[in-house]
């Protein structure tokens, strides 16, 4: 592998899906804060409210951090964080809506922070700068978030038939296009891996395996092939997009007037 | 699903001694580890462990947190008040 490079480095079509990489990167992670803070309150105990809190405040230190990269293609980041609509956002499916219960909260921990974390993995390895400097403090921070997935799978696999079964649903509904998301395979993709800037397909989807296959087996549930339905290349994502009210919360509407960069 | 107490101990650098900080709630081991990492995180520990408060005994005590494990024997003289 030749040496680092940044973004005005490289020719405009790799560029191009360099940018919807990071882009889609960020929105997956503020999206996914969100959605853990909705449980804050609801977990099944405390603990697990606090490390559904510090793991909020992770993903959006994430987000922060990955949306400050569009400043290497001569972006500012608070138009790209703060104005968009929802239709824009390139996060993972699985967010676009609210978890509902806590064995889709589970299996976003495990399915989506994991291949996030396994895409960011790539990401590091890669021959970004930016990347290679920032992301490994985030995938030893996400490193608890696997840990915590893997150890509520297993509890609730191993629980009741009720608990089993729908921790069996939840993973199940959200695997396909989060194994999309994860390894595209389509032509901006493809530019990525080219240039050196992320690793291949195949080897993200073998190291998602690795880490989290036995545990979904061992659950009834076998990873499936990945769900290109409706895929969208501008974004990196399938079909949708995530609920205005979450994409309201994600670009402080609210909070316009309060905003501090 | 029953939880258990797991004691939580830290220490801020390397050879400084390990403090007892708090303790979680959790089913296991691994869940304990988590919960004290993401409850306890106001300092940037240099090392952090769990241990179930099961496994410590009282020694000089038949009152507190750990008297559940309390022996039956005597109390090691001068440990009442």
């Amino acid at each position: 592998m030749s040496g680092p490079v940044n973004a005005p480095d490289l020719s405009e079509a790799t560029r191009a899906a360099l940018r919807r990489h990071v882009l889609s990167l960020a929105d997956s992670k503020r999206i996914l804060g969100l959605r853990y803070s909705d449980w804050l309150l609801g977990a099944p105990s405390i603990e697990t409210g606090i490390a559904a809190s510090s793991m909020a405040q992770d993903e959006w230190g994430h987000a922060r951090l990955l949306y400050a990269m569009l400043k290497d293609f001569g972006e500012d980041p608070t138009g790209v964080e703060h104005d968009r609509p929802a239709e824009c956002y390139a996060s993972v499916p699985a967010l676009d809506e609210p978890f509902a219960d806590w064995a889709a909260f589970v299996a976003a921990m495990v399915v989506v922070d994991g291949a996030l974390a396994t895409a960011l993995e790539g990401f590091a390895g890669g021959r970004y700068e930016p990347a290679q400097s920032r992301v490994p403090k985030m995938l030893a921070e996400e490193a608890f978030h696997r840990d915590l997935g893997l150890a509520w799978l297993r509890r609730l696999r191993d629980g009741s038939d009720e608990a089993r079964a729908r921790i069996a649903a939840a993973l199940e509904a959200v695997l396909p296009a989060t194994l999309a998301w994860l390894a595209p395979g389509d032509a901006a993709f493809q530019a990525l891996v080219e240039a050196e800037l992320t690793a291949p397909g195949a080897d993200l989807a073998a190291r998602f395996q690795a880490v989290y296959g036995e545990a979904l087996r061992a659950g009834g549930v076998e990873i499936p092939e990945p769900d290109f339905t409706g895929w969208d290349e501008a974004r990196g994502r399938g079909a949708g997009a995530p609920s205005d009210e979450v994409v309201e919360r994600a670009r402080g509407d609210r909070n316009r007037a309060l905003l501090v960069e | 699903m029953k939880e258990a107490v797991f004691d939580v101990f830290a220490r801020k650098e390397r050879g400084d001694m390990l403090q007892h900080i708090g303790y979680v709630d959790a089913m296991d081991a691994e869940l304990a580890r988590v919960y004290a990492w993401k409850t306890y995180d106001e300092q940037n520990w240099f090392e952090m462990c769990v241990v179930p408060r099961a496994a410590i005994f009282p020694v000089n005590r038949t009152d507190g947190p750990f008297a559940g494990n309390a022996t039956g024997r005597a109390p090691v003289q001068g440990g009442q008040p």
